[in-house]
């Protein structure tokens, strides 16, 4: 196998439509995110989380753009600023929404239309594989 | 000696577990998905596999962020089901089999795969659900299980090719263990899926069913799809294909294929499997 340049593999990932790639980069600014949503796999957690939301995030170095974006479940947001959707399933279950429900809201589709696309064979890739080809 | 005897690839998908779990596998939407596992449900009871290496990946379960092993190997006794935010899954504790699951983590090592070792570790519905669709619900798991937890999630995963010669290197090592094994491989997640963005939704029927194709028929073009293409085709954790090609290395050269399933949707994902033989 030839060796790939490291710039020009992680260039390309920026060029797929309405996807953010989990690159480190992401990964390093959403360390807390990530960890803070991992700490409600814990039933005792997801009880004090519950009981208060915005006292729970100050456990966690996060900023006020990150604490926003949690406690307003903007997902597309919380990928921009680090976060990572197995993670983020923890934020989402704890609400008791199923992936379906949670993904449906970063597509701007309602859950109906998003679960009736599905039905019908999902998102086609045509047109979405990347930006600068329009493809 | 002990012998690799056949590959299964099948999707992972939580929300198949949960329709197994809630007595749902006969709804209408459920029915076509476990349909296709009917033959396979069959033909493994007949096999009767001693253990199963089973590669799958780890969903924020048992590593977060803190430590992210590319290849790990778990070499444990057991390995109870994680509670993944909703409760654990109402499935049997996973057996390992610390002899082989050992052996193969030191035989790699020499073969120069760096494998990370695990001796505690909670198994997600990456390692349960396959378990179910094969198995259904005993009390019991019939068969002794060596997870191989990928990396799939922080980029960059293993490349494919990497994947294929660490499957080699599987084969190599089970064939070298002392005692009388019957071993299967099973590659599991995948087909296409993307969970998050805008794109979400995303299933590239055409593209997977050439992935299966490809799976038994010009299997070495598979090794070199760079990861820009299962991104770009079959949604962001498409990628999770990489790890069917671990079991597909492990296979051989030349494999039968003894059955086949494609369906979508199962939640958001498109659900594919493959049962796979090596021919000698």
């Amino acid at each position: 196998m030839s060796h790939l340049d490291i710039h020009s593999y992680l260039a390309a990932f920026d060029d797929i439509p309405g996807t953010r790639v989990y690159t480190v980069a992401r990964a390093r600014k959403g360390y807390w995110i990530n960890q803070f949503a991992m700490s409600l796999m814990k039933p005792e957690n997801r009880a004090r989380w519950k009981a208060d939301e915005t006292a729970y995030l100050e456990g966690w170095n996060l900023d006020d753009d990150q604490k926003a974006a949690i406690l307003a479940r903007d997902y597309n947001r919380l990928l921009d600023l680090g976060g990572n959707i197995y993670f983020l399933a923890k934020i989402f279950s704890t609400d008791g929404l199923s992936f379906l429900q949670a993904v449906s809201t970063m597509t701007g589709m309602s859950v109906e239309d998003y679960q009736a696309m599905m039905l019908a064979g999902g998102r086609s890739p045509n047109g979405v594989r990347s930006i600068k080809e329009g493809n | 000696m002990a012998r690799i005897t056949a590959g299964v690839a099948t999707s992972h998908v939580p929300a198949i577990g949960a329709a197994i779990d809630l007595g749902k596998t006969k709804d209408a939407y459920w029915q076509p998905v476990f349909a296709g596992y009917d033959w396979s449900r069959q033909w493994i009871a007949g096999e009767k596999p001693d253990v199963v290496i089973l590669v799958y990946n780890d969903h924020a379960s048992a590593f977060d962020m803190k430590i992210i092993p590319t290849f790990a190997i778990g070499c444990a006794e057991s390995f109870k089901p994680a509670d993944e935010g909703w409760g654990p899954r109402p499935v049997p504790t996973v057996e390992g089999h610390p002899d082989l699951a050992w052996h193969i983590a030191q035989s790699c090592i020499l073969d120069e795969f760096d494998m990370t070792i695990i001796n505690e570790m909670e198994v997600d519905h990456g390692l349960t659900v396959p378990l179910s669709l094969l198995f259904g619900q005993p009390d019991a798991w019939p068969v002794k299980v060596i997870p191989l937890a990928v990396n799939v999630v922080t980029y960059p995963p293993p490349s494919g090719n990497r994947c294929w010669l660490l499957g080699e290197a599987i084969r190599r090592a089970v064939e070298s263990f002392p005692g009388d094994l019957k071993v299967q491989v099973w590659g599991t997640g995948g087909m296409s899926h993307q969970l998050q963005g805008p794109r979400a939704g995303l299933i590239n029927a055409e593209w997977d069913n050439r992935f299966l194709d490809m799976m038994s028929q010009d299997s070495q073009r598979l090794r070199s799809i760079p990861h820009i293409e299962y991104l770009r085709e079959t949604g962001s954790e498409g990628i999770e294909m990489v790890m069917w090609l671990i079991m597909r290395g492990a296979l051989g050269s030349e494999v039968r294929q003894l059955h086949r399933h494609y369906h979508v949707p199962a939640s958001n994902t498109a659900v594919g499997h493959l049962v796979l033989e090596p021919v000698a």
